[in-house]
């Protein structure tokens, strides 16, 4: 079922080590703008104890610490292992697979923003089954259409929540 | 006995027509939640949350805990036909429960795990009973620094207790708390951390983090395993529960055991995944027939399943009497009490005893209902499966982003939920906890404000911590368990097994 015959080498790997660093890295970045973002506001005490800042402050800089520690501990890890043999965060197939899922996936949350809620969801079923599927055209279109039909009734009418909706809903009037 | 008189006063509020309707359809949408990948209990309670707004609190409150009941059922379904916990906490029901079913025995493994799951349910449930009053009792004497502390306490569990690295543990609950700090500060009313982007002004919310990190990270990571349902027909027939209702007396001793971990773990933060795989571990070592774990025997199905939903149960206590959830689902739910305007912890038995004791008599009722439905619809929800991923997976992603849309009716969530998404995909992969970062944006705020009103109390020094033997006990344990990993990290060195490092695979 991979999407993307041939898009990927076959020798495509994402190491645990590399992924590792990667996301200790991405949540040091995130812990330095929090604190950053805190400085702001005060992160010292006043005569009401802690300024607005104080917390956040702390908070950031212990996700800094704690991201140094956690890449300390991925390099020890390392470092430990024999040369040559890796652990696999990613092949190329479970790349594939991931992609073939989140790629279509990331497209509806495009439409919906685009076409409204409702035409995506159909458009995004329809698109899946097809392709991926392999239904024929108009049994995607009948559980497409039916299933954005079925949230319609269940969200508009009985819960009375109002759903994202486009162009097509204001042209048929149903706001 | 005040508790029985309350409990009665309770299954008067439960027994309506109505909240009894509204039993069942939590428990069906539950095990369907359960059953489906990607879907499980913290998010689907999080996505059936915002339809809930405009109830009753109590009705709101009968119709989200029976969902998690269904929820924690269904998973064991999937676990014991099809392989494939539908749930973290049903995966130790795999380890014997499909070896069962491959046997040819699916339907006496499927109404043994279901039974008791149910005695697991209602040992939390009495313990609920038993001890909620009290303990809500015990701490009205709480103020801010109490609070503080046991807030303290908690997560500091998380990191003392953890199977990750304590350096993980502690980068997902920190990240939880910045994303709570975003938005308005409720103490001096100022904002705080939006970099002066408007939709950060109301914050982030956790039902938005909730939906992306659990569901549509599962399901990437279900995707990426390469899904395949090779799954077992099984029917029940009413012959075959009473069967196993004859036979389960014979599990006597780790039904008991495996309950009274239950209870253990729900209540501390340990949750119902820790529980169920303690439980199996636990009763694997004292069987007398080793061999058998892991080819089909039936105590291990019972074990873990009986753990399983006494923590699931029980966690409702220290929410409901202290304001501090003990699994992701209740923080989920706790999260949904704060918007109906309520304030969990021990004032709610004053303020609002009816919604207290309604709820605690609807979770004897509700678990009744559950293993009713369950047994009857085993084939109904395994046909559900039989269903291609190519139409199933869409729709699942669907109902993802309009949960997260109803949240607050706002695009920027939908972004959000992909950023979650995405995150909870890799934090998986990589061992960094999930619960600790959902428990500390639904509690960020009130450990946060506690600790300023104990410093406006104090004017500033921290000795207030310190200032009676209530306080300064929850405060000390806490403080030991926080450095409870550095402690064995150290004797580990001295005592010469030196491998430090070794923490980084576990979990």
């Amino acid at each position: 079922m991979p999407m993307f015959p041939g898009r990927l080498p076959a020798g495509f790997v994402i190491t645990r080590f590399a992924m590792e660093v990667a996301t200790a890295l991405v949540t040091a970045g995130i812990g330095a703008v929090v604190a950053l973002g805190s400085l702001e506001y005060g992160t010292g005490w006043d005569d009401a104890g802690p300024q607005a800042g104080y917390f956040p402050f702390y908070i950031g800089l212990f996700i800094v610490l704690a991201s140094l520690g956690t890449l300390t501990q991925a390099v020890l890890h390392q470092r430990g292992r024999q040369r040559g043999s890796r652990e696999v965060f990613l092949n190329a197939e479970q790349a594939g697979r991931v992609l073939a899922f989140g790629l279509p996936m990331v497209a509806f949350v495009v439409a919906t923003v685009l076409l409204g809620l409702y035409v995506a969801t159909a458009l995004y079923l329809f698109g899946v089954m097809v392709v991926q599927g392999k239904y024929r055209a108009w049994q995607a279109a009948a559980v497409g259409g039916g299933t954005a039909v079925f949230f319609f009734v269940l969200f508009e009418i009985w819960f009375q929540v109002p759903i994202l909706k486009g162009p097509l809903e204001a042209w048929l009037g149903l706001h | 006995m005040d508790n029985v008189a309350n409990l009665m006063h309770g299954f008067s509020i439960a027994l309506t027509a109505y909240h009894v309707g509204l039993m069942m359809a939590g428990v069906m949408l539950g095990i369907l939640v359960g059953v489906l990948p990607g879907l499980g209990a913290p998010n689907g309670v999080s996505l059936l949350l915002p339809l809930t707004f405009t109830m009753d609190p109590v009705s709101a409150i009968i119709l989200l805990t029976s969902m998690y009941w269904g929820a924690l059922f269904g998973g064991s379904t999937t676990s014991i036909l099809f392989n494939i916990p539908g749930e973290p906490s049903s995966v130790a029901t795999t380890f014997d429960g499909y070896p069962m079913a491959k046997n040819g025995r699916a339907a006496h493994a499927l109404t043994l795990a279901f039974l008791s799951a149910a005695t697991g349910a209602l040992f939390g449930v009495l313990v609920i009973t038993l001890l909620s009053g009290w303990v809500a009792k015990f701490a009205l004497k709480f103020s801010s620094p109490e609070f503080f502390a046991v807030y303290l306490l908690t997560f500091a569990s998380f990191i003392g207790m953890g199977h990750s690295s304590p350096f993980k543990t502690v980068v997902s609950m920190m990240l939880g708390f910045a994303f709570a700090a975003i938005g308005m500060d409720t103490i001096s009313g100022s904002l705080r951390l939006t970099f002066d982007m408007i939709e950060l002004v109301k914050g982030i919310s956790f039902l938005v983090a909730v939906i992306g990190l659990f569901g549509l990270g599962e399901l990437l990571l279900t995707m990426e395993e390469g899904l395949r349902f090779d799954g077992i027909r099984a029917r029940i027939s009413p012959r075959e529960v009473f069967q196993t209702v004859r036979e389960l007396p014979r599990y006597w001793l780790t039904l008991l055991r495996s309950g009274l971990i239950g209870c253990w773990m729900g209540i501390t933060p340990g949750g119902p995944t820790a529980a169920s795989f303690m439980s199996y571990g636990i009763a694997k070592r004292f069987a007398r027939r080793k061999d058998g774990y892991g080819k089909g025997e039936p105590a291990g199905v019972v074990a873990p399943e009986t753990a399983d939903h006494a923590a699931g149960t029980s966690a409702i206590l220290p929410m409901l009497a202290l304001g501090i959830p003990g699994s992701a689902t209740a923080a989920v739910m706790m999260g949904g009490l704060m918007i109906w305007g309520m304030t969990p912890g021990p004032m709610l038995f004053i303020e609002r005893p009816d919604f207290v004791w309604g709820l605690i008599a609807s979770m004897y009722l509700g678990n009744v209902v559950a293993v009713v439905l369950v047994l009857a619809t085993v084939p109904l929800f395994a046909a559900i499966l039989r269903i291609p991923f190519s139409i199933i997976g869409p729709v699942i992603v669907v109902v993802c982003f309009i949960g997260a849309y109803t949240v607050d009716g706002s695009v920027f969530d939908m972004g959000l939920v992909l950023a979650f998404g995405l995150a909870g995909y890799v934090f998986k992969k990589l061992d960094y906890p999930i619960a600790p970062l959902v428990l500390a944006m639904v509690l960020g705020d009130k450990a946060e404000d506690a600790f300023r009103q104990s410093m406006i109390m104090s004017k500033g020094t921290l000795g207030i911590f310190w200032s009676n033997p209530l306080v300064g006990t929850i405060m000390t344990l806490a403080l030991l368990l926080l450095l409870w990993p550095l402690a064995s990290a150290l004797v580990q060195r001295l005592g010469g097994a030196g491998s430090a490092s070794s923490s980084v695979q576990a979990g």
